[in-house]
């Protein structure tokens, strides 16, 4: 009697450990199981620029559970982690290591700030975990990276595009008023090497930081130097200083902004004078308003899902992004692995979000998904609209 | 340009003037430098702009009840941070005070901040800039800067001419020996670091047009209100003035004539020239200790 137990026992221990020893095979994809994708978002969810963050997490969270509703990708539903970087380095470290080795995200679908994201970057090469950004538009997040893309235009990208911009509208004298920071910099850069690719150079060149209260100077040498076009690339505080103050000497040049100056009607109730505005065009990351009859399915599931927050330009950001990690996750198939989606994330192309200014084309060695900008300006009736070509 | 310049630099030099004013008398009562005042300076401003905008009164009476607010808040500071620790070691009264920094940075993000951008305080007055020849200065620089000034007057006159003002010199003078002579020196120490965090209030409903609110705002205005009264000398009432007004024309001029980005830089290389070739500051006394 014995004996056929043992043998019995000596079975079942041989399946418990066959079955314990392909287990740990099945599972080897840290956040991934038969049915199940686990996605960590990072970014700013509390402080000054909690939108690009928070805003564009609950955004990717309306794909997310658009998909999960339709049964998920390949029978997986997406279940998402989010981490607050604060918007500060330390804090994009931090958060990205705990989404990698706390929560065991099989991906990551963050980076709000420009700073955090950069500074978050060598931890998820190393780990070689996917990442699509959501909204951080440094070109140094992705450029010569092998695990992340950036799907939405780039500084570089933005740069140029503003320039550009400029010699559209004819101006023949151009300014540039940069924010001495890394996020300036990223931005400052590639801006000044199209100016010189375009045989342009700027008649003044002029820095402010981020906190500055006041832009006398600033605003009296770019006057002085006779620029009829400003290209801002400043966050929105200093940039409502420079314009009180430019309004103060009476000077009205075409400003020229970038995607930190999306929100023109929250800089026009800042700004707080009326008509200082009137000349300023901004770079929108989408190419559609938050009023467009496309985007009243979405208006209407952020009222169903997160009736504390309205849809805004930053939601769009997030669901822009996450689209395209859809797009990966739907494409590389079911047999996933992290290698095989940053495979499929190498090559994939032509994805319409429909909230981009283009489709979205990553390349082997070119992880920034988009080349084309939108140009916003603040209507007569105080609402955005999109410059039309 | 160079009136501009002036103009412009007098105006934000009599806001750092008027922190560092507070700054000192909260320093020369206490030796303590109160950490938590550029919060002060932030509160009163949020506390105007919730009067002004929020319940919709006049700037006079938003005013009025910020700097009332921020006496208490520098009373509260005194009772909850200081007094306690009083027989302390000075590092626990700067741990203190940094610790209370942080937790009205925590309240200021949970009432007003921390969700979005920078609060703006409207325009208080909306009639076109003032422009006599070259210059050119907005009604709100104006404000600012006589505002600032008939603060420093009445100030001056407090505490020069009024018993209060002699009880504060004297409890900042000499705590046991005003005791001595019936002082309530807790009451005074108390009633200083109202007045201290007060004469913040004022710079921040005076500046609030002019800048946008937000919860962190305190901690730069902090370094530079220190920075004019170690200019001035550490100490000294007037030396925080001067301090403070040369301090805002030297970042103007340095922007205007050298580079906009030193603008940052030079006051702080000022000081370290001044405390170089005058280690006491501009008015700072040479203090003698007779064994």
């Amino acid at each position: 009697m014995i004996q056929p137990r043992s043998t019995t026992t000596a079975l079942a221990l041989a399946v418990l450990l066959l079955v314990g020893g392909l287990a740990p095979a099945m599972a080897a994809e840290p956040g991934l199981t038969s049915d199940s994708i686990k996605i960590g978002f990072f970014g700013p969810r509390t402080g000054r620029v909690y939108m690009y963050g928070e805003l564009a997490m609950n955004g990717a969270d309306l794909v997310y559970q658009q998909v999960n509703a339709r049964g998920g990708i390949h029978g997986r539903k997406i279940v998402t982690v989010r981490e607050d970087d604060e918007c500060k380095n330390e804090g994009g470290i931090a958060a990205v290591k705990k989404l990698i080795h706390q929560h065991q995200v099989f991906m990551i679908n963050g980076g709000g700030c420009s700073n955090p994201a950069l500074a978050a970057r060598d931890e998820v090469e190393a780990n070689k975990v996917p990442m699509v950004v959501l909204d951080a538009v440094a070109d140094g997040v992705s450029k010569g990276a092998t695990w992340i893309f950036q799907p939405g235009p780039t500084a570089s990208v933005e740069s140029a595009a503003q320039v550009d911009f400029a010699k559209g509208q004819g101006a023949k004298k151009v300014a540039v008023v940069w924010q001495n920071d890394a996020w300036g910099k990223s931005r400052f850069e590639p801006l000044m090497d199209k100016l010189r690719k375009e045989g342009i150079t700027p008649v003044a060149v002029e820095e402010m930081t981020g906190e500055q209260n006041d832009a006398t100077a600033v605003v009296l040498k770019v006057q002085k130097a006779g620029a009829d076009a400003v290209i801002d690339v400043l966050y929105p505080k200093p940039s409502v200083v420079f314009m009180r103050d430019a309004v103060k000497f009476g000077y009205k040049p075409l400003y020229i902004g970038q995607t930190a100056l999306t929100d023109l009607v929250d800089l026009q109730k800042q700004v707080a004078i009326p008509g200082a505005l009137d000349r300023f065009y901004s770079i929108s990351q989408v190419k559609v308003g938050i009023d467009d009859p496309d985007m009243e399915s979405w208006r209407q599931a952020m009222t169903k899902q997160f009736p504390s927050d309205r849809l805004s330009i930053y939601t769009m950001f997030g669901i822009a992004s996450a689209k395209v990690v859809v797009a990966a996750l739907e494409k590389a198939g079911p047999n996933l692995s992290r290698a095989k989606l940053q495979e499929t994330l190498s090559t994939l192309c032509n994805v319409d979000t429909g909230i981009y200014p283009a489709p979205v084309c990553f390349k082997p060695d070119d992880h920034g998904g988009s080349k084309t900008v939108a140009w916003i300006y603040l209507g007569k009736d105080g609402k955005i609209e999109f410059v039309r070509k | 340009m160079l009136v501009n310049l002036l103009a412009s630099g007098l105006a934000n030099g009599s806001v750092y003037a008027l922190v560092a004013l507070g700054l000192i008398v909260i320093y020369r009562a206490t030796t303590v430098i109160n950490f938590a005042h550029g919060e002060g300076f932030m509160l009163a401003g949020f506390l105007a702009w919730t009067l002004y905008v929020g319940l919709g009164l006049s700037y006079g009476s938003a005013l009025v009840g910020a700097i009332a607010m921020a006496a208490l808040v520098g009373i509260a500071t005194e009772r909850l941070a200081f007094r306690p620790l009083i027989r302390g070691s000075v590092v626990s009264l700067v741990l203190a005070t940094t610790g209370l920094a942080f937790l009205l940075r925590g309240v200021a993000r949970y009432l007003w901040g921390g969700k979005g951008s920078d609060v703006p305080f409207p325009p208080v007055f909306t009639v076109q800039a003032v422009r006599v020849g070259d210059l050119v200065v907005s009604s709100q620089h104006l404000i600012v800067v006589g505002g600032a000034v008939a603060t420093m007057l009445v100030f001056a006159a407090l505490f020069r001419c009024t018993r209060l003002g002699r009880m504060m010199r004297a409890t900042a003078e000499n705590q046991r020996a005003a005791a001595l002579v019936g002082i309530r020196v807790e009451r005074i120490s108390s009633l200083t670091w109202g007045v201290g965090v007060a004469l913040a209030g004022v710079a921040a409903v005076l500046a609030a047009p002019l800048t946008l609110l937000y919860p962190d705002m305190g901690g730069p205005l902090l370094i530079r209100a220190f920075a004019a009264a170690l200019l001035g000398g550490l100490g000294s009432l007037g030396g925080a003035v001067v301090g403070g007004f040369s301090l805002g024309i030297v970042e103007q001029l340095t922007a205007g004539y050298v580079d906009s980005s030193l603008a940052d830089v030079a006051p702080f290389l000022l000081i370290i020239v001044v405390l170089l070739l005058r280690p006491r500051g501009l008015f700072g006394r040479r203090v003698v200790v007779k064994m």
